[in-house]
């Protein structure tokens, strides 16, 4: 009897994987057949306009990693992932706490503050825009009211660095501090309590009780934030295009440059493909960071 | 006591600081989009003027924005009427077979959602070119569909685990099979949970930006290219695409009044649970 229920258990569970397949016929036709398709590709001379083209084996990886441009670009790429995610990190959590403390009015505080990070990337990136133009954006007329001299936000390599790392602050600030607060609601009361009663306060309580009982959040919103800062495209686009010449020019401007305005399909394709490999090692360390320390946190 | 007071003043300067951040961009675009150039950027700035309405008219109905918001929206309910059925399919089963086999499935999927964009934009491309499909609504639909699967999967997904399995047992008993236990029990149930993946699948479409600019052209142009065109130097258009860009906006926010108590669950699927 208890076989035979096992058993119809086991054919039930049998006739769920059809309802994968049509899923999984998306995935392979959409997702996987292209990037394959593009992994070829990097292997090819492809070059739109040109009527055929050859097979070159490795050329495009060896003359991209041969070029100043792409090391630029990775360098570039790399700091503006870093310093921005780092001090969003910090903000996130120090207005997650401060939410979580707050008596009353975290609802109304949370909505106005998310509003950036829901509106269209291309749209954020045109509000900053009008901010950060020269002359007649709204940072420069109050500085230019307290008469100083204002910066040229977006023509000057270093302060155009810096006014990306301002917009990625100021539209993904809000995530890390959502998931975080969220994560703080769920904390047992009583956890927190103990410590107190431990003698910790403040800044120990946060070290030693609320960020271990974090982790998990915490770790997510530090690989969702590594993947998607490194094929951040809308904001760059619309704010610098890469800009002042290549000064703010990340990997993934770099592949559509050589794409879509250089036509160099084959040499893009292989430029993709380094910045897969770069981002799937970043992803990895994560990923083993946090199967060593907290088996099963994802 | 004071002390308490005292830092929950501090808690709320802070926070209300980080707001005026957050805010002042999009309050800054809604004046620029209701004065006039000369008003806007008159210096001293002038704080209190007539605001119009002209630009808001003319960006929508006199530069063919009502347009690219019909292509944006068939688009994006294109996306969802592919991707979200065919999610949910998938997400009851892998939400009931909870096997090795079924677990590295939806790890891949969440391998798949890392890949960058840009990589995957150049193949596709090429395949809409070689097909002549360029500046058709289905590239572009496929495309989102490819953006969209894997989120879409995992959010049903987390849906389905909290419709007990008791209830796909009982049909069970009372001779239904895996489709009519599916159809007439579950999905039912899973309604709401349809809704919220439909709106966030809807709102990633109506958002996509590089796809959109590679594949799309004149005829099947979406509202973040064509705003994105218009938000040229030439001081005498911001007012205008300020006007466009406020009004691409306002969905959203409709959205987010509404959908609010379901945003953590939409941005942190693929955390925790699993």
């Amino acid at each position: 009897m208890a076989s035979t229920h096992r058993r119809s258990r086991l054919d039930r569970r049998r006739s769920l994987w059809p309802f994968v397949v049509p899923s999984a016929l998306i995935i392979i036709s959409v997702q996987i057949y292209p990037l394959a398709y593009a992994l070829y590709l990097s292997f090819t001379d492809f070059y739109l306009g040109a009527a055929s083209s050859n097979f070159i084996g490795l050329q495009n990886y060896v003359s991209l990693l041969a070029q100043d441009r792409v090391w630029s670009a990775l360098r570039v790429t790399l700091s503006l992932v870093v310093v921005s995610i780092l001090i969003e990190f910090v903000l996130g959590l120090l207005l997650a706490l401060a939410l979580y403390k707050l008596v009353r009015g975290a609802k109304l505080f949370s909505t106005l503050m998310f509003v950036p990070y829901l509106i269209t990337p291309v749209v954020a990136a045109l509000f900053l825009r009008w901010v950060f133009a020269s002359r007649w954006g709204l940072a420069d007329a109050l500085i230019a009211s307290m008469n100083i001299f204002p910066p040229d936000w977006l023509g000057a390599p270093s302060w155009a660095f810096v006014t990306l790392v301002v917009a990625d602050i100021w539209q993904f600030t809000p995530f890390i501090m959502l998931i975080l607060f969220a994560g703080l609601q769920g904390i047992n009361p009583s956890l927190l309590e103990a410590g107190r009663i431990d003698g910790a306060s403040g800044a120990r309580l946060v070290w030693h009780v609320i960020l271990p009982a974090l982790r998990p959040q915490i770790l997510f919103v530090l690989a969702i934030r590594l993947m998607d800062a490194f094929r951040t495209f809308d904001s760059i686009y619309v704010l610098t295009g890469g800009g002042p010449g290549t000064a703010t020019e990340t990997m993934t401007l770099y592949t559509y440059m050589l794409a879509f305005k250089q036509l160099e399909v084959g040499r893009a394709s292989a430029m993709g493909v380094l910045t897969l490999l770069v981002v799937t090692g970043l992803i990895l360390m994560v990923i083993s960071v946090v199967y060593r320390r907290d088996k099963g946190a994802f | 006591m004071v002390r308490r007071m005292r830092v929950q003043v501090l808690i709320l300067v802070g926070l209300t600081l980080f707001t005026v951040f957050s805010l002042t961009p999009i309050v800054w675009a809604l004046l620029i989009s209701i004065r006039e150039p000369i008003d806007a950027f008159s210096i001293p700035p002038k704080i209190l003027v007539e605001p119009t309405f002209r630009y808001h008219v003319d960006i929508w109905l006199g530069r063919g924005f009502l347009g690219f918001f019909l292509n944006s929206a068939i688009i994006a309910a294109g996306t969802v009427l592919v991707s979200v059925p065919v999610g949910t399919l998938a997400a009851y089963a892998l939400s009931r077979i909870q096997t090795r086999a079924s677990r590295s499935l939806l790890m891949s999927l969440l391998v798949v959602r890392m890949f960058p964009h840009v990589l995957l934009v150049i193949p596709f491309f090429v395949m809409a070119r070689s097909l002549e499909m360029i500046n058709t609504y289905p590239a572009m639909i496929a495309a989102m569909v490819a953006l969209n699967q894997p989120f879409t999967v995992w959010l049903m997904r987390s849906f389905f685990l909290e419709i007990p399995r008791e209830l796909d047992e009982a049909a069970y008993i009372d001779g239904c099979n895996a489709w009519q236990a599916f159809w007439n029990v579950i999905l039912p149930l899973a309604r709401p949970g349809m809704v919220v993946t439909s709106l966030f699948s809807l709102l990633l479409a109506y958002n996509e930006f590089l796809f959109a600019l590679v594949l799309t052209g004149t005829d099947t142009k979406t509202l973040p290219v064509a705003i994105a065109e218009y938000g040229g130097e030439d001081l005498n258009y911001w007012s205008l695409s300020a006007a466009g860009a406020i009004g691409i906006m306002l969905p959203i926010l409709t959205f987010m009044l509404f959908f609010q108590r379901h945003l953590v669950r939409g941005l942190t699927i693929g955390a925790v649970k699993g």
